[in-house]
């Protein structure tokens, strides 16, 4: 049986028993090739669960949306391992509670997929160590390198077109599964830190501002890259920030469930070289 | 015998143009997004694409623009009225949903208020239209009553040519007559072939939506929650329409002095309907996508006579959900009545 | 750069160390330059990267950013969440093209009147060598002028 069948009828089972109240996973999307999340709620919904390589979206984000989990009730999802990550940090961060959630992981690896064990959060401690030290993709590393060897003005530049192009349609915020504030700071209007317009200076002010607060929270999973209809290269970013805290601090975000949050916790003697 | 615009003559068109006092604009490739930009030379176009991510509308109704400067003083207020340029312009291959798209909506512009900033740049401009040679899994302008050549919104219509050589030259108003005299010793006259139009199978039956909907009963309808479940309340699909058309105006600036804009907003958003007391009638992701639907389908028809939909497809195209238009009328379309 | 360009400069402060180390700095009559423009704060824990943003968005040519030295922080451990926040947000400042001598941090306590008084100098000296920052006063000046479509 194969790794979507199995998953498939042990989804049915945990609806038919009632463990869980819903199972998100994927199904079939408007091409051959697209994915799209998929909300089953009976074992018959269950049978058009997909999964296969083109499952690629982080589904924690369904998570922490319309207050899913407020009833106390368990929630399957299939995730895979930056999807793993994404969920501790949610735990870690209060925001999900970690036996509310069933994982139905799975990782894809040259186009196989292949399951992960276990299915409660705790069965993954291990992964958490082996992401630590994997490489990250080989073309975000030299284009970030690219962009550190160019110099602040040449990287100004690079930027002030790149974030000219936003629209703020913030669907980097929507499609990320920590961007779960009840009011983001760009929707607060007082004071209006943030200009709602999408002049590039406001632009440059909204893309710092998800940057920053995304600064060791985030788990690489791509969605706001991918999400952003005008191919902002929001990738670059946050593996400049990942870089950041893991060489001052040592941190990688979502490594497991209880670790504390690295811009809310401090160690005395952390690195303090630019300081006069 | 037609008249034909030969490829290798483009270059002499920009020039022509230019000389007349046109700015040109064309499908680009810049910075990693395909959008509408100036150039000068035809190599810079990138007329093979489909379509370009972001609409021409873009450079009619911006995503922000300044209205009014003002400064506050002890015993006064000084404003001064921003107002776009007067500025000649040719936007040369774009596609029909896109013209359309305009033409759509024009009314809203100028029905209760003539709204300047929208009809100085509309009657600054020149569109010239090309038919579409190719399609995508996400093209549904037949469904709207549309097609690959549809001359509506467009002053000039290019046809291309089987050989792939040049279009076939076809002015469709005044303006776009006056332009073509503007280079007419560049036109040829010809016996060539029109490449076929591609094939864009109808999506839906929007008589039978647009039914659906007019039914007060379907307002409150289960339909809306299941259909809108997966989205995540961005506002990509409205800024990448054609058609969509709400803005917000925001005062920035300081206690002193100031700029007040009209910005992009979005029926996607949260904040879009939220009232100061922090009662908000649309309060769930389902009441917006069913806002951005009615919107389209019902209520600019009740006003205008017209769908505000031209069957680009770039809400689906671009959603990072794999949702949009298209699968909300297709699965209305197939609602057993 | 031209011997009349006098530099702005912002300097957040907390309250309790920094800005009782500026008060020091007056009262003993030492002299530094007057380029600086002083906000209190109650804590470096309290100065969110906006404000530095919107003091370079201003007009600001640099900002300084002082507060206690670790472990004598009002608050306990306010000072120590900011040094987590500076060292990440100079980070993200610098990859997106601002020059990393722009914004300056550090420690002055309340005792150290002359340290103030030198910093201030010094900072002022280097950015007159740099000159004005213009990369987001640009971007500023470009909202207040007709969008070219």
């Amino acid at each position: 049986m194969g790794i979507q069948e199995q998953y498939r009828s042990e989804a049915a089972e945990l609806l038919s028993s009632g463990e869980v109240k819903l199972v998100i996973g994927f199904g079939a999307g408007s091409t051959a090739d697209r994915r799209r999340p998929l909300f089953a709620r009976t074992p018959e919904e269950s049978e058009k669960l997909v999964l296969d390589q083109n499952c690629i979206a982080n589904l924690t984000t369904y998570l922490v949306a319309g207050g899913l989990l407020t009833d106390g009730k368990k929630v399957a999802v299939f995730l895979k391992p930056d999807g793993i990550r994404s969920l501790n940090i949610l735990i870690a961060e209060s925001q999900v509670k970690a036996e509310q959630v069933v994982i139905f992981g799975f990782a894809i690896e040259n186009n196989e997929v292949t399951p992960l064990e276990g299915r409660s959060i705790s069965d993954f401690a291990k992964l958490g160590e082996k992401l630590r030290t994997a490489t990250p993709p080989p073309s975000v590393q030299e284009e970030a390198e690219r962009l550190e060897a160019m110099g602040s003005s040449g990287r100004f530049e690079y930027w002030k077109e790149q974030f000219s192009k936003c629209i703020k349609c913030y669907a980097c915020r929507q499609a990320c599964p920590m961007c779960y504030c009840r009011r983001c700071i760009v929707d607060v209007n007082q004071p209006q830190w943030v200009s709602t317009s999408s002049h590039t200076l406001g632009n440059f002010e909204w893309n710092l501002v998800r940057a920053f607060h995304l600064a060791g929270r985030c788990a690489a999973c791509g969605a706001c890259d991918r999400a952003c209809p005008v191919n902002i290269p929001l990738r670059l970013i946050n593996y400049r920030m990942g870089k950041e805290v893991k060489e001052a601090f040592d941190y990688f975000a979502g490594e497991s469930s209880d670790q504390n949050p690295v811009l809310a916790s401090f160690r005395q003697d952390d690195p303090e070289t630019f300081i006069l | 015998m037609t008249r034909i615009l030969p490829k290798n003559k483009l270059d002499d068109c920009i020039a022509a143009w230019q000389k007349a006092g046109f700015s040109v604009l064309a499908p680009v490739q810049r910075h990693g997004m395909s959008s509408f930009g100036e150039v000068q030379k035809a190599s810079e176009m990138a007329l093979d694409l489909i379509l370009t991510e972001r609409t021409i509308k873009d450079h009619f109704f911006p995503q922000t623009e300044p209205l009014i400067k003002y400064k506050i003083s002890k015993h006064d207020i000084d404003s001064e009225t921003m107002t776009p340029p007067e500025r000649k312009r040719i936007f040369f291959g774009v596609r029909p949903c896109d013209a359309s798209g305009l033409e759509i909506d024009d009314p809203l512009f100028g029905w209760d208020y003539k709204d300047d900033y929208w009809f100085r740049r509309r009657e600054n401009s020149v569109i010239v239209s090309i038919a579409c040679s190719e399609a995508d899994d996400f093209c549904m302008c037949t469904s709207v009553k549309l097609s690959p050549d549809s001359t509506r919104g467009a002053d000039v219509m290019l046809r291309p040519l089987s050989g792939g050589n040049g279009w076939q030259v076809e002015a469709i108003s005044e303006r776009g007559t006056a332009l073509c005299d503007t280079v007419s010793s560049l036109l040829q006259e010809e016996t060539a072939q029109a490449a076929p139009l591609p094939r864009v199978d109808g999506k839906f039956d929007v008589e039978k939506v647009m039914e659906w909907l007019a039914d007060k009963e379907n307002f409150e309808s289960r339909f809306w929650k299941d259909i809108s479940m997966r989205c995540i309340g961005c506002g990509s699909c409205t800024f990448l329409c054609p058609t969509c058309h709400c803005f917000d105006i925001q005062d920035e600036g300081d206690t002193y002095q100031g700029i007040r804009r009209k910005n992009w907003d979005s029926c996607s958003f949260a904040l879009f309907t939220m009232h100061t007391s922090g009662h908000n009638p649309r309060n769930a992701q389902s009441t917006r996508w069913r806002q951005r639907i009615m919107h389209k389908f019902n209520y600019y028809q009740g006003k205008f006579g017209v769908n505000s939909c031209s069957g680009c497809g770039r809400c689906t195209r671009q959603c990072p959900v794999d949702m949009g238009i298209t699968e909300t009328l297709q699965a209305i379309t197939n609602l057993p009545r | 750069m031209s011997e009349s360009f006098e530099p702005k400069i912002v300097a957040f402060v907390c309250t309790y160390c920094t800005y009782a180390g500026a008060d020091l700095a007056g009262t003993s009559r030492l002299k530094y330059a007057p380029n600086v423009r002083i906000v209190r704060l109650p804590c470096t824990g309290r100065i969110s990267p906006m404000f530095i943003l919107k003091a370079l968005q201003k007009g600001a040519d640099s900002v300084l950013v002082s507060g206690c030295h670790p472990g004598d922080c009002h608050f306990a451990a306010g000072n120590y969440h900011a040094r987590r926040r500076w060292t990440v947000f100079r980070a993200l400042l610098a990859f997106t093209g601002i020059p990393e001598e722009r914004i300056r941090f550090s420690w002055v306590s309340a005792a150290e009147g002359a340290k103030f008084a030198d910093l201030i100098n010094e900072i002022t000296e280097e950015t007159k060598k740099l000159g004005p920052f213009t990369q987001y006063q640009e971007l500023q000046k470009a909202i207040e002028t007709q969008s070219s479509y």
